[in-house]
Order: structure tokens, then C-alpha cells, then sequence
């Protein structure tokens, strides 16, 4: 009776966890087919996703712009900490730092400070509408509620997503040289160079700006439509929002990363 | 597809429903007759709202059926619960406006959905309005309206699509008196318009009674008792009678205390 | 006329920031006099640990494979380019013990363990409770906030050590996989070259990041309003704060220390 009662524990704890998965798959499959159907028909609410744009540019510009700025400022600075340790490396400092950026730092932590405000963000929303069962009065007029609240946010957050990714590289570029001039003499000429940055960089760190753009809100507003309860329900959703889309980018970085990697190999 | 006459707007059968563990209705049988006006009563936390969400479809069931307005709604898949949806009207009991949109834009969402042509919905919407007397808060949003004015708006939303079944979750909870005769007067004037049948969830056993002809009382998970409402402060059952007269709120310590009394008090020699 | 509202949206805003980097300061002060004589609630610190590392530790631990693997993948090109090969436990070590171990591990632990004691602490404030606590004369800074900042501080610098130990593992599976370098290799290129030093300038990052992620937590959980749509924006506010602070204090203390 004392063995079976964790037994049980863990069996249910199991059954909630595919649940969980079936639903947040039933949510993926049903933002992308409802994303497809509004772009074969031609949204019919580009108002909404217009406004939907907006919001998330006009939250996260500013909030980009700063941990991006900072971040190129260190990583220029560790970098050329490390490269003067053993010859003068600085000549390359700026090439090295573009493709980086270009490959994998720009999108992915962009997409990590978007998965903190505009995911945590939407699953607030969508997370305070279902405990005062707005969801239900959606439903009440024969409305889907991941149609009308998921698939808006979702075609804004892709585009929006590849847009500001652009901007936080620029920002950390521009910061990196700032830094490279002032701290370690890098002539601005020598630093913005973009001879390491081959045409597969950019399509492979603009693809991952987009897959993540996708797959923040599916996660959110799946958070967010699972909310049960009052306060402590949303709380609970916008915290688990952040958690998964956070690690929802990490798991499409490693993957896309290593799809690149198989694909181009050293070219790369 | 509509209910023909005769037959019930809402059946249930042997509903049961529980969540995590918790039952919370154990086997409710209820039918309503198209165009009646249903009270359910009961004490707090009694699964009151979760039935009306299974009649409203938003929930399934775990045992026993449920019929409304021709379908059966244990055996509908979702496209065709959202398409019975749009025949019922339901006020939420927190009102459940969409916050981010204006008063006149939320009585419009159930037309906008159901394909109304714009002009229709302008005119409808301005003649609810004035019918639940709003007229003039159009542009205003639901954050910056008093309670009675969110449960009138509420109303309009749930009656606007000329629902044939319209189920309200505590239309009255938190009114005044005279707020609550009027918000009643305006269901009893919608039913005279539109014929639609009435489901009316409330603690105010009072003013349901008033306006029902039929007052069930949930207690315990099941329906304890069905009648007409005029028979309610005098029935039978003592625990029914005693919750309508509001003598004891709790049914229970009625009944343990009438067990008590036939004993002999302690004390007392034989 | 859009310019002029946007400016003044851009004032608001400014204004906000301001209201909010002055409120986190104020706590901190708060939280420092608290500790002035060192007294500690040591039930509520012990609990709260308990509570955030369990929460933690499989996230981390994800996380930090994750990353360890990531810098591989991104490393591999330039080795096979200039076959640096010998280089490749230093390279990821440099990165990982300085800057991505404490960046992305404060991240997730912000957005796990910040995240929900915003939610926590909110919840407690809309519902009133804290200013129960107040009314029964407890010090609300004592009994919540002084235990969950230090609890914080060492629970980060904990799973700083454990990720950066995980992410070494990480790295080792995919040299071994993807470049086919023992894990020898990567091992002794990263004690041979790096020192205490690099793996303490990550460990101090932690400690700050620990108090600068429960410091913004603390404070948007205690001065939310408005019910269950506050406590979601409250979130919001919190991990936004908590990342832009990880970002500037990195910053700061790698231009500091270096």
C-alpha cells in the first residue's frame, strides 16, 4: 500500500506529462494549419496582426537594443582579452565576431529576450482571459480560441522575430566595435569586417530567427490556455511560458546548429 | 436540425462529472421543455456552474448523456459542439467580457461570428443596448463599468444572436435589490421576444423562485428535488425547504439536528 | 502628431524604468539593513533553497548539455579549418566558465526560480496576505525577502558549478561525436590553459546575478496590482528586469575585473 502510493504518484504525474504533450502538439498543429489557411485565403485580420507586430516591437525594441549592446560589448571584450594572451589576434577580432553574430549569437539571444517578454508576455493575456473565462465566452460563439488568439500573435512573432533579430545584430556590432576602438585600439576599418560572413551564415541564423519567432508563441499560448485557477494560475502560466519557449530556442539552436553543421560542414 | 415540439430542449441523464479525484456531480437527470424557464438552486461550491458549461458544451461529461436542443452532445466532435454553440447565449458569472474591446464591440462578437452583415449587427447591437438600458456606453470599455452595468452587458452578449437556449451563471450575485428585479424584468423580456428557453443558475433562491417555473435544487452531486417554484417554500423535503427559507444555510446540520432532536436529551431520565 | 505620442510614450516609459531601477534600489537597501546585525531566518532560507534547487537542477542540467554541445557545434568549423584541435577544451572553456555559463544558467534560473517567487510573492500581495503579515507585526522584508535573496545567491553559484560542470561533459560527447577529439584532449587542453581565475570571474558573475535576479523578483512580486492580470504583467516585469540587469552587471564586472 506504501510502495503503490509513489507508484501512483508517478504514474499520474506520467499521464498528466503526455497529456500535456498531446495538447501542446494539438495547439503547434493547429497554430501552423490555421497560420497556412489565413495566408492561402489572405488574412482576414491583418488589422490584428498589424497591432500584433506592434506590440511586441514596441515592448522588446528598447529591451533588445540593451542586452544586445551589452552582450557584443563583452563578447568583443573576452574575445580580445583571450586573443592577446597568446599573439596579437586582433586583426581578426571583428571578422570572428560577425560571423558569430551572424550564425548564432544575434538570433539566439535575441530569441532568449524575446522568450522572456513577448512569451511571458502572451501568456499572461491569454492566461488572464481563460481564468475569467473570456476563453469560454470565445467558445460560446463558436469561435477557436487558438485561431483567433494564437494565430495572430503567431505570424506577427515570426516576422517580428526575424526583424528585431536583424536590429540586435546591428546594436551589437556597433557596440562590439565601440568597444574593440576604446578598450583595445581596433581600428573601426579593421573591425567591421564581413569577409567571414558567407551567404549559408545568413541563412541558417535567419532560419533559426524564424523558427524561434515560431515556436515562442505556440509554446505561450499553450502556457497560457492551460492557466487554471485565479492569480496563482497565471502566474504559474506566464512562469512556465518563459521556461519552455527559453528552452524551446535552446533545442532549436542545437538542432539547427547541428543540421548546418551536417550540411556545410567545414565550409561552414 | 431544431428542437421539434415536444421534445426537450435540454435532457441530462445520469450526469457525472469530477475533477482531480473530486466528484462533483454524481448522476443529474434534468429536462427541460422548449421555451421553460429552469432555476437550479444549491449551496456554494455545489457544481452548479460546471453544469451549466456541460449544457453549454465547454466541458465534457465523464458519465451518463446530455441532450440540448436536438444534439447529443456526448457524441459531437468540436466543429459540431461550436456550431450548436452559436444557438445558445450563456452570461458568465464574472461577466467574462473581452476586456480589450469596447462595450458595443463585445455585445457584437457572437453576430460578428455568425456571419450577420455589418449594418444588421449595428442595429441590433444599438437595440440591445438600449434594451438592457446602455444606451450611450458604446465606446466605453468593460474595465470602467460598475458591476450591474457589466452583468447588463453580459446579458446583451448572450441575447443578442437571438440564442434559443440561454443559460445565466448567477445573473444577480452582488446586486442590490432593485438592480435585481430589473435585471430579471429583462429576462423575462427577452423570453417573451425571442421564445428561447431559460436556464438560471443563483443563490438569490428569492428572486429565482419569482422568475422560474421550475426550481431544482442541487445538493450533494444530485438533483434532490424538482418542482414547480411555487411549491418550493413549502415542500416536503426538509433540507429543501429549510435552504428556500434561507433557516439554516446548510441542509446537513438540518438534517443531523432533526435526528438529534428525536433523541433524548442528555440528562434527561426515562 | 504620431511623433509627439511616441515621445511621450518614450518619457513614460523612461519614467517608469526610472520608478523601477529607484524601487530595486530601495530594496536593496532594505535588504542590506535587514542584515546589518546578521540575523537570518534560517527556516524560511533552508526551505527556500530546498524548494528553488529542486526546482532548478533538471533545467540547469539540461541546459548546460545543451550549451555544451552548442559550443562545439560552433567551434567545429574553425577546427576543422585550421585543425585546432588542441584548442578546442580551451576555447569552450574560456566561453562557457566566463561568460555563456553564467549568462544562460542565470537566465533559466530566472525564468524558473524568479519567475515563480514573482508569481508566489504576487499572489501573497493580492490576496492580501502580506499585509497580514504586516499586521501581525512581521517584518515583510525580514521573513520573505532577506531569505529568498541570500537562498537565491547561493542556490545560482551552486548550479553555476554543477552547469559548468555538465557543460564540460557536454563538450566532451560532441568533440568525441562531431570531431572525433578524445575527451582527453578537450580535458587537458582546459586545465592546461585555463586557471582558477577564469572559473572564479564566472562563479562571482553568479553570486551578483543571484542577487540582482531575486532582488527584481522580490520587487515586482511585492508592488503588483490589479488580480490575476497584474500577477501575469508582474511575471513579465520581473524576468525583463532580472535579464537586462544580467546583462549590464556582466558587462560591469568583466570591464571591472578583467
Amino acid at each position: 500500500m506504501i510502495a503503490r502510493r509513489p507508484l501512483t504518484a508517478i504514474g499520474r504525474r506520467a499521464l498528466d506529462g503526455v497529456d500535456a504533450a498531446l495538447e501542446l502538439g494539438r495547439v503547434a498543429v493547429g497554430t501552423i494549419v490555421g497560420a497556412l489557411i489565413s495566408y492561402w485565403r489572405g488574412p482576414r485580420r491583418r488589422g490584428e496582426i498589424a497591432r500584433q507586430m506592434y506590440f511586441i516591437g514596441n515592448r522588446s525594441l528598447l529591451f533588445v537594443a540593451v542586452t544586445l549592446g551589452f552582450i557584443g560589448m563583452v563578447m568583443v571584450y573576452q574575445t580580445c582579452l583571450l586573443t592577446t594572451q597568446v599573439v596579437d589576434g586582433r586583426g581578426q577580432v571583428g571578422a570572428q565576431f560577425a560571423r558569430l553574430l551572424v550564425l548564432d549569437v544575434g538570433p539566439s539571444l535575441t530569441a532568449m529576450m524575446l522568450a522572456t517578454r513577448v512569451g511571458a508576455g502572451i501568456a499572461a493575456e491569454i492566461g488572464s482571459m481563460k481564468v475569467t473565462e473570456q476563453i469560454d465566452a470565445l467558445r460560446m460563439s463558436g469561435v477557436t480560441p487558438v485561431d483567433y488568439l494564437v494565430v495572430p500573435r503567431f505570424l506577427a512573432s515570426v516576422i517580428m522575430t526575424v526583424v528585431l533579430t536583424m536590429f540586435g545584430m546591428a546594436v551589437a556590432w556597433g557596440a562590439g566595435g565601440l568597444t574593440g576602438y576604446y578598450s583595445f585600439q581596433i581600428n573601426p576599418r579593421t573591425f567591421f569586417d564581413l569577409s567571414m560572413v558567407a551567404p549559408a551564415h545568413v541563412w541558417l541564423g535567419m532560419t533559426k530567427a524564424a523558427a524561434y519567432g515560431a515556436a515562442i508563441p505556440i509554446v505561450a499560448g499553450f502556457c497560457g490556455l492551460r492557466a487554471k485557477g485565479s492569480s496563482e494560475g497565471v502566474g504559474a502560466a506566464t512562469t512556465a511560458a518563459v521556461i519552455g519557449s527559453s528552452f524551446a530556442v535552446l533545442i532549436i539552436d542545437f538542432t539547427i546548429s547541428a543540421i548546418g553543421l551536417i550540411i556545410w560542414g567545414a565550409g561552414l | 436540425m431544431t428542437a421539434r415540439d415536444g421534445q426537450a430542449a435540454v435532457e441530462l441523464e445520469g450526469v457525472g462529472k469530477a475533477f482531480g479525484g473530486r466528484r462533483v456531480l454524481a448522476g443529474v437527470s434534468l429536462t427541460v421543455p422548449p421555451g421553460g424557464r429552469l432555476g437550479i438552486i444549491g449551496p456554494a461550491a455545489g457544481g452548479k456552474s460546471v453544469l451549466l458549461k456541460l449544457i453549454a458544451g465547454l466541458q465534457r461529461p465523464d458519465a451518463g448523456a446530455i441532450r440540448v436542443l436536438g444534439h447529443d452532445l456526448v457524441a459531437a466532435r468540436e466543429p459540431e459542439l461550436a456550431a450548436l454553440r452559436k444557438r445558445i447565449g450563456m452570461l458568465f458569472q464574472n461577466y467574462a467580457l473581452f476586456d480589450f474591446l469596447s462595450v458595443a464591440d463585445n455585445v457584437a462578437f457572437p453576430l460578428l461570428h455568425a456571419g450577420v452583415a455589418a449594418d444588421e449587427i449595428d442595429a441590433r447591437v444599438a437595440a440591445r443596448l438600449r434594451a438592457v438600458g446602455l444606451a450611450g456606453s458604446e465606446s466605453k470599455m468593460p474595465a470602467e463599468l460598475s458591476g450591474g452595468m457589466k452583468k447588463r452587458v453580459g446579458i446583451a452578449r448572450a441575447t443578442v444572436a437571438r440564442a434559443e437556449l440561454v443559460l445565466y451563471d448567477e445573473p444577480t450575485a452582488g446586486l442590490d435589490p432593485v438592480t435585481t428585479s430589473k435585471i430579471y424584468d429583462l429576462l423575462r423580456a427577452d423570453q417573451a421576444e425571442t421564445g428561447s428557453t431559460a436556464v438560471v443558475v443563483s443563490s438569490d433562491v428569492a428572486a429565482v423562485a419569482a422568475f422560474a417555473d421550475t426550481i431544482a435544487m442541487l445538493h450533494d452531486g444530485r438533483i434532490r428535488w424538482v418542482g414547480a417554484a411555487a411549491g418550493l417554500f413549502d415542500a416536503d423535503d426538509l433540507v429543501v425547504r429549510s435552504f428556500a427559507r434561507g433557516e439554516e444555510r446548510d441542509g446537513a446540520a438540518v438534517l443531523s439536528r432533526s435526528v438529534e432532536a428525536a433523541r433524548p436529551a442528555p440528562g434527561a431520565w426515562p | 502628431m504620431i511623433f509627439r505620442r511616441s515621445l511621450t510614450q518614450l518619457g513614460g516609459r523612461v519614467m517608469a524604468m526610472a520608478r523601477d531601477v529607484g524601487g530595486v534600489f530601495v530594496l536593496t537597501m532594505e535588504v542590506l539593513r535587514a542584515l546589518i546585525p546578521p540575523r537570518l531566518d534560517g527556516r524560511e532560507t533552508v526551505r527556500n533553497l530546498y524548494k528553488m534547487g529542486n526546482r532548478s537542477v533538471p533545467i540547469v542540467v539540461l541546459t548546460a548539455l545543451f550549451v555544451g554541445g552548442l559550443m562545439v557545434i560552433q567551434f567545429a568549423a574553425f577546427v576543422k579549418q585550421f585543425g585546432a584541435r588542441a584548442l578546442v577544451g580551451w576555447g569552450t572553456g574560456y566561453a562557457v566558465f566566463r561568460e555563456v555559463g553564467p549568462i544562460l544558467i542565470g537566465l533559466m534560473f530566472s525564468g524558473r526560480v524568479g519567475a515563480n517567487n514573482t508569481a508566489e510573492l504576487a499572489t501573497m500581495t493580492v490576496t492580501e496576505q502580506v499585509d497580514g503579515l504586516q499586521a501581525l507585526a512581521i517584518d515583510p522584508i525580514r521573513y520573505l525577502v532577506v531569505p529568498r535573496v541570500v537562498a537565491m545567491m547561493i542556490m545560482l553559484v551552486a548550479l553555476t558549478v554543477i552547469g559548468d560542470a555538465v557543460a564540460l561533459i557536454g563538450t566532451m560527447i560532441m568533440s568525441y561525436v562531431v570531431l572525433d577529439i578524445h575527451p582527453y584532449t578537450v580535458w587537458y587542453s582546459l586545465v592546461d590553459n585555463l586557471g582558477p581565475s577564469d572559473f572564479l570571474h564566472g562563479i562571482s558573475k553568479s553570486l551578483v546575478f543571484g542577487a540582482a535576479i531575486a532582488l527584481s523578483s522580490c520587487y515586482f512580486g511585492l508592488t503588483v496590482r490589479g488580480g490575476a492580470v497584474g500577477v501575469g504583467r508582474a511575471v513579465n516585469a520581473a524576468v525583463v528586469g532580472a535579464a537586462v540587469s544580467i546583462c549590464f552587471l556582466d558587462f560591469l564586472m568583466t570591464y571591472l575585473t578583467a
